[in-house]
């Protein structure tokens, strides 16, 4: 069950207004890093909304992401559509892809759906590797970034785009919220809990899950169509599954199911690799220790862990009040 | 060039291989799985350390036979130590959590192998009397193929022997069936544990060593090999010999034969026929447990 | 755009004003190669060509390195040549390995006016439709290198060919440009097979596929593990003997053949540069690398070391700024360890000579005996304007 509670109210803001202010300050290299870590903290907080509090690990988050890449970028170079209408064929990609997977794989569970999603994620990775017509493994140049001059917002400017993309997270986090605290959130976060006893009530189960995954698929593409404007360029890279297994990882470190910890693992992860990365070439194994330690840690996650302390204090506190 | 019948049998022969080799990896992933409910997908890095294990045996040895049985000991020794240090304590995590463990591990492993062993692609060969072609069924085909083809055989038969009737087969059945009941009949189920996750390791450790000559060895061997590992397991159903044994052959004969009459679709076949299965099977063809 | 631009010229202001200030002029390079995945042992090799280089002119001190990883990733070499140019500052970049990394730094080095030195890469099109006078390619083009073969092999009788690659771009555009050659020269392709990249472990299907078509010879192109696994497969499946192994010289280059054993032995193939070439540059340029590394230099090794050079002889002429770096280094030329070498004003892509060798037992394992030569190759323009 979903509540937005004071601590996460707090620290959402902090770190968004930590980021504004990172890039206000840091070089040209904070930016970039700051653009990274807004796009990855969608794509977290999309990926959290189905597996934090749907149930449903995904591994095909990553090709969603791509796909809403691709679908920004082909309608904005190869259909040239105006960038307004091809950001809404980016996120209607998304969500398209997203409810058919959520439709389709709504019987399996466990490792099970784990894997089910993995084969789609990798159909679509396949297919746009092989689709000569966009680009091949080569990629598409020339994706176009949103005009919002009207606005008196100029989106060239590496400051500008990265406080575009601090308010997108803001948005985006403030949607995930309000439709987790709907009646739809409730009953997901309820079929999560006992999907068998949903099932009796005459919940309509899958369609759940398939809105639910179209809902956070249609994030996960505004991600990607994001991502395709800040590099000015989009390849199937974009979509192997270690992207989502990327998106998992984040997940994890901040901490699962509680939307704000995703958003901080995203700025976790991304500092954690720039910063090793200028040490030594193999981070990875860096990566790989910090996320064994704090699944041994009880995997709670950074943000995670915070929220149990807190709630436990609190608990304690009233227990002697 | 389809209708000759001697390319058929060749390209039989080249999915049995290839199935063969999915099975020796995939069999002691999917046994893990039924009995510790253990996803493990470190399992590939350790296929990996095989291959390495196996090249550093035959640098210092000279010889295939002395890597053939030294890797697969070397494997099971690093088994030993995850299960040790970090396995038996995840046992009750959840699948989840297992699976950001091992994919973490994942990454220490692919480090290691850059660190030890470089990251220039390396290779061992053959040994002689197995290097050439054969002459079999009517088509020349190479012996070490014939020898993969071989040993899979004979480690499935084996298997399939001490699970259906040894003692320690009905304890790994008992265990596989009810975890809990099977202790609570006086058997000892962590060394049962134990010892199933030693002998996975060691499958993957040989599969490694038998695949290093045909294949090249770099730190991502693993890698790459852990999707179809992945695709057979949950095709065949997790947990079940059965299973093991059905999803190689699918898998292997699949990206064989797809390879060869639809290269276009060869690398999305595989997927597609796991999109398919899961959503008419959800739980795979064979599932341990009803 | 016009922002970037501003933008750029607004560094490169700075740049000049911080290199007014200091005491000794230096010229800041930004190397920008894999470091960690698939392609390190590529970067490494590039770089430690590139550093032989500057240690040879002896001009280590008038170059401020500063080193990237691209992780083979597009989107990430983007933000990293984002960072050289617009955080560091430098006034060139060298390297990429991949040219799907090369297509997405293409427009912004192009935009930004900073000359880029490609020391791998090899896409066509960067010095081809998409070609740009900041971007100078020493080390080849896929065409280039495959295309003297189609002539080649047509000439030792060779009548029907099979084609095999991986299915990228890479991969289309080697074996394309020899299939087109050799069909020009008048011999066919009897068949084809693109195998999925990097997904390929096992060719036996495709190998029976192409042995079963009849031809007088296969053609390759496979590159690092790929190259491994397909030669000693090739070999295992006996095809060798009735039907010759040809193909891109990275099938059987210096950096995977002592893994592939044996089973390289007679292999032939094209390659812009070996070490056994005997000229006393080379001879030079491997002693100086064993020394270093203690093996023998691969083509990528050369490609740092012409990377090096290259930018070493435009610094000589007196160039000084991004804009007289990019036109000083259209005007290289220089006899090297590949022999004489060019930069083809037409395309910015190198002039060089095409090696045609074959694999042998050496005294110390496998190595190069070269059975042809075919001299000063050079692309078409390929829709090109400089």
């Amino acid at each position: 069950m979903f509540h937005q509670t004071g601590i996460k109210t707090a620290v959402i803001l902090a770190l968004l207004a930590g980021l504004a202010a990172y890039a206000a300050l840091g070089g040209y290299f904070a930016r970039e890093l700051v653009i990274e870590i807004a796009t990855l903290a969608i794509l977290a907080i999309s990926l959290d909304m189905v597996a934090g509090y749907g149930g449903m690990v995904s591994l095909c988050h990553g090709s969603i992401f791509g796909l809403g890449a691709y679908g920004f970028a082909v309608a904005a170079t190869l259909l040239g559509l105006p960038p307004g209408l091809a950001l809404v064929a980016g996120i209607a990609l998304g969500a398209l892809f997203g409810g058919a997977v959520g439709a389709v794989t709504s019987r399996a569970r466990g490792i099970f759906f784990i894997m089910a999603t993995l084969a789609f994620g990798q159909m679509v990775y396949v297919l746009i590797f092989d689709a000569r017509a966009l680009g091949g493994d080569d990629g598409l140049p020339g994706v176009p970034r949103l005009d919002l001059s009207a606005l008196g917002v100029d989106l060239q400017s590496s400051l500008q785009f990265a406080l575009f993309a601090i308010a997108c997270l803001g948005l985006v986090y403030a949607l995930a919220a309000f439709v987790l605290r709907s009646g739809f959130g409730r009953t997901l976060c309820g079929i999560h809990a006992n999907e068998a006893r949903m099932r009796a009530l005459g919940v309509p189960v899958w369609q759940y899950k398939a809105n639910a995954f179209a809902l956070s698929g249609a994030m996960a593409g505004f991600a990607g169509a994001l991502a395709a404007q800040h590099t000015m360029f989009v390849s199937p890279e974009m979509m192997v599954w270690t992207v989502s297994g990327e998106a998992l990882v984040i997940v994890i470190l901040g901490g699962m199911g509680t939307l704000v910890g995703p958003a901080v693992g995203a700025a976790l992860l991304i500092l954690l690799r720039h910063e090793i990365a200028s040490l030594t070439n193999h981070w990875h194994m860096v990566i790989g220790i910090v996320l064994i330690v704090t699944v041994l840690a009880g995997g709670r996650g950074l943000y995670g862990q915070l929220e149990h302390m807190v709630q436990a204090r609190r608990e304690r506190a009233k227990a002697h009040a | 060039m389809l209708a000759d019948p001697s390319t058929w049998i060749v390209q039989g022969l080249n999915g049995l291989q290839l199935s063969m080799l999915l099975f020796l990896l995939s069999v002691g992933l999917t046994v893990i799985f039924g009995l510790l409910h253990f996803v493990n997908l470190a399992h590939g890095a350790l296929y990996a350390l095989g291959a390495y294990a196996g090249v550093s045996a035959v640098w210092m040895l000279g010889s295939y036979w002395a890597a053939f049985v030294l890797a697969p000991a070397a494997v099971a020794l690093a088994g030993t130590v995850l299960y040790l240090g970090l396995i038996r304590r995840m046992r009750r995590s959840g699948p989840m959590n297992q699976v950001l463990v091992t994919f973490g591990l994942i990454f220490v492993f692919l480090d290691i192998f850059r660190i030890v062993w470089g990251d220039i692609a390396l290779g061992i060969d053959a040994p002689a009397f197995l290097s050439g072609p054969v002459e079999v069924l009517g088509v020349a085909y190479p012996a070490y193929r014939l020898f993969i083809i071989a040993l899979g055989a004979a480690v499935m038969a084996g298997l399939g022997l001490v699970l259906s009737r040894t003692q320690i087969g009905a304890m790994i059945r008992a265990g596989v069936d009810n975890d809990r009941m099977a202790a609570c009949l006086g058997l000892n189920v962590e060394r049962i544990f134990f010892v199933v996750f030693c002998v996975g390791c060691a499958l993957a450790g040989l599969a490694g060593v038998v695949a290093a000559p045909v294949f090249s060895v770099t730190p991502d061997m693993g890698t790459q090999i852990l999707i179809p590992t992945l695709i057979v397991v949950v095709i065949g159903g997790l947990g079940s010999l059965k299973g093991a044994v059905a999803g190689s052959l699918i898998v292997g004969f699949t990206q064989t034969f797809g390879a060869v009459l639809a290269p276009q679709l060869a690398a999305v076949a595989v997927y597609a026929l796991l999109a398919g299965i899961l959503i008419f099977r959800p739980a795979g063809l064979f599932p341990a447990r009803g | 755009m016009s922002k970037l631009k501003g933008l750029a010229a607004g560094a490169l202001a700075l740049a000049a004003l911080s290199t007014a200030s200091a005491a000794e002029a230096e010229t800041r390079v930004g190397l920008l190669l894999p470091y960690a995945g698939v392609y390190a042992a590529l970067g490494e090799e590039i770089d430690a060509g590139f550093q032989l280089a500057l240690e040879e002119a002896g001009m280590t001190e008038e170059f401020a390195i500063v080193r990237e990883d691209t992780e083979v990733k597009p989107p990430v070499g983007l933000a990293k040549a984002r960072k050289l140019v617009l955080e560091d500052e430098v006034d060139v970049i060298v390297g990429l390995v991949s040219s799907g990394v090369l297509g997405a730094v293409r427009d912004f080095v192009d935009g930004a006016q900073v000359p880029l030195i490609v020391a791998n890469a090899g896409n066509d099109d960067a010095t081809g439709s998409r070609c740009s006078k900041y971007i100078t390619r020493v080390s080849f083009s896929n065409g280039q290198v495959n295309r003297p073969m189609g002539q080649w092999m047509y000439d030792q009788g060779i009548r029907k060919v099979y084609t095999l690659a991986p299915d990228y771009a890479a991969g289309r555009q080697m074996v394309g440009a020899f299939a087109e050659a050799f069909r020009q020269a008048g011999g066919e392709i009897v068949g084809e097979d693109f195998t999925p990249f990097r997904k390929t472990q096992d060719f036996g299907p495709y190998l029976t596929k192409a042995k079963a078509a009849g031809p007088d010879a296969i053609f390759v192109f496979y590159a690092g593990g790929e190259a491994i696994s397909f030669v000693k497969q090739y070999d295992s499946f006996g095809i060798k003997a009735d039907i010759p192994l040809y193909g891109s010289g990275f099938l059987t280059s210096p950096l995977y053949v002592n893994a592939e054993g044996p089973a390289a032995e007679g292999v032939v193939t094209a390659l812009h540069y070996v070490p056994t070439i005997d000229t006393p540059e080379n001879r030079a340029f491997v002693e100086a690398f064993r020394a270093r590394t203690d093996r023998a230099p691969s083509e990528y090794a050369v490609q740092g070391y012409d990377a090096g050079r290259a930018l070493i002889e435009a610094v000589k002429s007196g160039a000084d700024s991004r804009e007289a770096l990019a036109s000083a280094l259209a005007k290289v030329t220089y006899t090297g360890p590949r022999g004489p070498v060019k930069i083809d004003p037409a395309t910015n892509n190198i002039v060089q000579n095409i090696y045609v060798y074959e694999t042998i037992k050496g005294d110390g394992g496998l190595t190069q005996k070269i059975v042809g030569t075919v001299e000063a190759v050079a692309d078409a323009p390929n829709g090109c304007k400089l």
